[in-house]
């Protein structure tokens, strides 16, 4: 009996220690990014009566295609695709083949699949002691399962974390950051800015402090506290050097993306600051690989408006979606353009396409560009014209045109969701 | 039976009978020539209610006399009229929204016997006035007179409230499901010999509003998931108090009437919901006090007749949400990082908004068949806002001012058979916008905080009767409605203000037919049919924003509604009276382009979120002296139809995953056992008989079956 323990508890080891090779391997324990994507389709969200974001109620609509490419019909959304409103917001979060979020009821993380023109509740819990308004937090993944959700408090007097387990959205453990307000500040910001970065296992949250009021006045730097997320203490804090402001600070990256970590650890934060001409323009910042500080020699994206949103193509290259203020400021104006940063050499090239600059695009909250399998897929909604989705390809920095949606729509989103297995 | 018909009895009967006498008299002999035999008589009069509706104006004028002793309101009263559709957020005092001939609730005007009825305060409305006050509602459509004074665009409802000439006391309560309960009383009495009438009102109704919710989410803590289930609701109390006196004189050499008088209004209401039933909540509630005082006075000077209604009102109400909780809706909570109503912080926000009104009117009688009328109307409304609890909330003092001026020239011809009224009204608006909070929702940024701007109206609207039972009307109006405080400063809970929302204007056409058929003595056959066409420009949305739990009003470019509404009142001696009506109402969006100037998806889209094909039948039975001589029985059914419509555009999206609101059968029956000449009266009735669920919003159940019971004295 006791040799027949001795080989069972043997075994048991055995396969143990296999079973955490085999995750290491595989980096389970980091957020899954995949080169390639093998059975994937695109949601695109438009919006009718007015361009959606910032609490605004508008009829979003969602409709899944299998394909982008030029040569399909016009995509319309007459009779077809969902209409997501009543249940789920435009601010998600998107992993794999789920959205995530605090849906409109307010009361409860969710995570769901949109599926034959349904949405379908995968998981759901209810909140426990930390509560979070609909779209206004924000969110980073520390690995494929396990999503952290931080905003300051409903007075913004303190900053609230919970840690969620994504297969089933229960609550792991929640708490609250170990951040005090600064002398002469009155409230945080309503939900910073959250990102992990798998290099050092650490995340990174932008925040900074102000005077009370929905126009209150920032009186401390852009600040980052480095938190390990094993047990969310914050082990440090850091100000930026620049008097600048975060490009978004209310509504996570749920929206817009701000941030962006390179394949190498380089952390890059999106910015901007009012000029003597008095547009906004950006600035975009880096905390450099190996650091959990700002580089006060870097200050990117300084002579080209302001940045609104920006995603990783990989190496040394960003898609961005930015605005000239001097073309107007408003969510309808067609002052926006995608341009290709290059991180490095810290300059911007607009996307072109047959040698010409892509109109300008009305939509200020757009996360109109999705990336996968080495393309950038990016939404023109201009003016006189029907939105217009172009393809960008990474290795050979070509733009080809994609498919045509039909007028009449606010265009706002295209996820690239990975297929239920 | 109305007071002209009674009197025409009266009178009659006093005619008659001398020939009674003479025939029989003693000593005269009978001689077959001068008998005259008489198998009946039936002699006909016009109430103030058929006369209003038999008026050049498209107006549906509803007698409260058959419902006033029944546990019921006068929204629930108008809801039945033709043409029009109250959508209630829920039970007793929750939220409501009228539409007149598609026009939304917003678009309409209250007002009680010709004055802004918001001088009682904002939170009086059809749903708190005591009954036994009111004699009857006129429902204008689309064309309203300009002896209202009003900016209204869609129509107007004007309270007529009941005139005494002599002293009275009218007295009742009711009790009913979810706890409800409703104590009115009003009167009049003269101080000795002075002349000087005193009438005195008083209206109180509370609910606990504890209704079923249906199929509402609960969280199963042991299996940690959701479970749909039925709760009861169980933080949605109301309480309303009003109280009013009035003193003044009639018929003096000064005066033809004359009267002073206060009243105030208090409103108690818990909050249970946000803008759709999965935002529970169970501490925040809302409380309002206005103060009245006002003064009314009339004379003509043969020809010239003259007016004048001097009122100011301070109304104050609170909203409070201080606790940081997440109810469910079986009544538990969790601590919450934020306030109930948008998780942020806590909060108890005060707003004073005063109001003062002035009505000035003449009208001057150039002979029999010519008048000209003189109508002036300010009405300032203050908005002054402050938190107690939130330091992160500015104060501000806005202030919204409008000057409505309308002359109306009126004629009479051929015999009465053609009226004829043309009129033209100015606005003038004033703005002084201090709020800048919430910009990005509110538009604070985007407008110009003091301003006044100027619009012209007018209209026509002609009567014809071809015979006693075809007549036609057509009328004509070019309107223009100002926001309301509540569209443009929302209400501090559930409504975020829009300070760049625009005048609605619209020109608004009615055609309609009607007539009184008296098939024989004892069967008679009215109807009334009309076509209507409303051209708004800008008009008012209010859309829900599911995200926030919110309410936020917005200008939809352009708005083209066409629709008919008919009604049919069948009455068999006096006893059996059977009401079908019906309405369809098809608004389009006929704005062209997006706001960024690009092609719009839904140009000449059906709008959402809008009843479109609604109808009621109501069937009573009157039986008259059952038990002894004064007493009658009047037993009814009444059934109400609404079709389902959708939340959002109807062309675009799946049809399976469309959100919608779902269509209602509704039975209502009652009876009502009057005696002692309708000195006494009780009343029986049971409100969604079949226990239906039933929504007039996405995600808002109303009440299922609730039974009441109301008891009333009258002593004259």
């Amino acid at each position: 009996m006791k040799k027949f323990k001795f080989l069972y508890l043997s075994i048991a080891v055995i396969m143990m220690a296999v079973g955490m090779t085999s995750c290491s391997d595989d980096n389970k324990n980091e957020p899954d990014r995949p080169d390639i994507i093998e059975n994937f389709h695109f949601d695109l969200w438009v919006a009718l009566d007015r361009h959606g974001g910032m609490g605004r109620d508008v009829q979003t609509l969602v409709r899944s295609l299998g394909s982008l490419d030029a040569g399909q019909p016009e995509i319309n959304f007459e009779g077809t695709g969902t209409e997501v409103n009543s249940v789920m917001s435009l601010e998600t979060i998107l992993k794999g083949a789920y959205y995530y979020q605090v849906p409109v009821s307010g009361d409860r993380f969710a995570k769901y699949r949109i599926e034959n023109n349904r949405v379908i509740t995968v998981a759901q819990s209810r909140f426990k002691t930390n509560t979070y308004a609909t779209r206004k937090y924000t969110h980073a993944w520390t690995n494929d399962d396990t999503l952290v959700i931080m905003a300051a408090d409903g007075e913004a007097k303190k900053i609230i974390w919970t840690k969620l387990d994504a297969s089933d959205m229960s609550i792991i453990s929640e708490g609250t950051l170990d951040i005090a307000l600064p002398q002469g500040a009155e409230i945080f910001t309503t939900s910073g800015i959250l990102n992990y970065r798998r290099q050092d296992d650490r995340l990174f949250y932008f925040y900074y402090a102000k005077t009370e009021g929905r126009q209150g006045k920032r009186v401390t730097p852009i600040t980052v506290a480095v938190i390990n997320p094993a047990d969310m203490s914050v082990e440090k804090t850091s100000v930026c050097p620049h008097d600048y402001d975060m490009v978004g600070t209310a509504y996570g990256e749920l929206l817009q993306t701000t941030t962006l970590i390179t394949d190498n650890g380089d952390i890059y934060l999106a910015c901007m600051n009012d000029d003597a001409d008095g547009n906004e323009h950006s600035h975009l910042l880096r905390i450099p690989a190996g650091s959990t500080e700002f580089d006060a020699t870097y200050d990117g994206f300084t002579e080209d408006g302001k940045l609104i949103s920006i995603m990783y193509l990989g190496g040394s290259e960003a898609m961005a979606y930015a605005r000239n203020d001097q073309l107007g400021e408003h969510i309808d104006d067609f002052s926006h353009y995608y341009t290709v940063l290059n991180l490095d050499a810290r300059t911007a090239r607009p996307v072109t396409f047959d040698g010409e600059r892509l109109a300008y695009s009305s939509g200020r909250f757009s996360s109109r560009m999705a990336y996968v399998n080495h393309k950038a897929y990016i939404g023109v909604d201009a003016e006189g014209t029907n939105p217009q989705i172009y393809i960008y390809d990474v290795a050979t920095r070509t733009t080809a045109k994609g498919a045509t949606m039909a007028p009449g729509y606010y265009f706002e989103q295209i996820r690239v969701v990975e297929n239920v297995k | 039976m109305s007071r002209i018909s009674e009197f025409i009895y009266i009178l009659m009967f006093f005619l008659l009978l001398p020939l009674r006498v003479s025939g029989g008299g003693i000593g005269v002999p009978e001689s077959p020539l001068d008998t005259v035999r008489l198998g009946g008589v039936s002699v006909l009069g016009k109430s103030k209610t058929q006369r209003v509706r038999e008026g050049a104006y498209s107006v549906n004028a509803v007698s409260i006399t058959p419902s006033v002793n029944r546990l019921t309101t006068l929204n629930e009263i108008v809801d039945r009229s033709a043409g029009v559709k109250v959508r209630r957020q829920g039970g007793v005092g929750s939220d409501f929204d009228m539409s007149i001939n598609g026009l939304s609730g917003s678009s309409i005007r209250y007002f009680i016997d010709g004055v802004p009825l918001d001088i009682k305060g904002a939170d009086v409305g059809l749903d708190n006035i005591p009954l036994n006050m009111v004699e009857r509602v006129e429902l204008y459509k689309g064309v309203v007179p300009a002896s209202l004074g009003s900016d209204a665009l869609g129509g107007a409802v004007n309270i007529v409230t009941r005139k005494h000439r002599t002293g009275f006391v009218d007295a009742s309560y009711g009790i009913g499901s979810f706890h409800t309960h409703t104590a009115d009383l009003t009167g009049q009495f003269f101080l000795g010999k002075t002349g000087i009438a005193v009438r005195p009102t008083f209206g109180l109704n509370y609910s606990k509003n504890d209704y079923m919710m249906r199929d509402v989410e609960v969280w199963d803590e042991e299996a940690e998931e959701y479970v749909i289930t039925d709760r009861p609701r169980f933080h949605d109390s109301y309480f309303s108090l009003i109280g009013q006196i009035e003193a003044g004189v009639n018929d003096v050499s000064w005066a033809d009437a004359f009267f002073v008088s206060g009243s105030f209004n208090k409103v108690d209401k818990q909050l249970q919901t946000g803008a759709m039933q999965n935002k529970v909540y169970g501490d925040a509630a809302r409380h309002s006090e206005a103060w009245n005082v006002s003064a009314r006075y009339s004379k003509r000077w043969g020809a010239l007749g003259t007016r004048l209604t001097l009122s100011h009102t301070w109304d104050r109400s609170e909203t409070v949400d201080t606790a940081f909780r997440k109810y469910s809706w079986d009544g538990t909570w969790l601590p919450s990082s934020g306030n109930e109503i948008n998780n942020r912080a806590r909060s108890r926000r005060v707003y004073k908004r005063p109001l003062t009104v002035v009505n000035a009117g003449a009208d001057y009688v150039i002979d029999r068949h010519h008048s000209l009328a003189f109508n002036y109307m300010l009405n300032r409304r203050g908005n002054k806002r402050h938190d107690d609890y939130d330091k992160s909330f500015e104060p501000s003092n806005d202030v919204v001012t409008k000057h409505v001026v309308s002359i109306t020239y009126s004629q009479n011809l051929m015999d009465d058979r053609l009226q004829n009224a043309f009129f033209v009204k100015d606005y003038v608006n004033s703005t002084s916008i201090r709020q800048k909070d919430n910009f990005t929702i509110t538009g604070a940024g985007q407008i110009e905080p003091d301003a006044t701007k100027n619009y012209w109206g007018g209209g026509l609207a002609s009567r014809f009767t071809i015979t006693a039972p075809l007549a036609v009307k057509a009328s004509f109006e070019h309107s223009v409605r100002l926001p309301l405080s509540r569209e443009l400063l929302g209400n501090g809970t559930t409504i975020y203000p829009n300070l760049t929302l625009s005048p609605e204007e619209s020109d608004n056409v009615n055609l309609g037919v009607f007539g009184t058929w008296h098939i024989d003595a004892d069967n008679v056959l009215s109807y009334e049919a009309d076509g209507y066409l409303r051209y708004v420009g800008n008009y008012i949305r209010a859309r829900v924003s599911e995200r926030e739990g919110m309410m936020q009003y917005f200008n939809e470019s352009a708005i083209h509604i066409k629709g008919a509404d008919l009604e049919l009142r069948y009455v068999w001696r006096n006893s059996l009276t059977v009401v079908l009506n019906g309405t369809y109402s098809d608004a389009r969006d006929r704005k062209r382009f997006k706001t960024d100037g690009n092609p719009s998806a839904t140009y000449d889209n059906k709008v959402p979120n809008r009843p479109w094909l609604y109808g009621n039948a109501d069937v009573s039975y009157q039986f008259r002296e059952l038990s002894r001589l004064d007493d009658r029985l009047r037993i009814g059914v009444s059934y109400k139809y609404i079709h389902w419509y959708y939340l959002n555009w109807e062309a675009y999206g799946a049809v399976e995953s469309k959100a919608r609101i779902p269509s209602q059968n509704i039975f209502d029956i009652s009876a009502t056992y009057s005696w002692h000449e309708e000195r006494y009266n009780l009343s029986v009735s049971c409100d969604n008989v079949f226990d239906r669920l039933a929504y007039d919003n996405y995600m808002l159940q109303k009440p299922g079956r609730a039974v009441y019971a109301k008891f009333r004295i009258y002593i004259d």
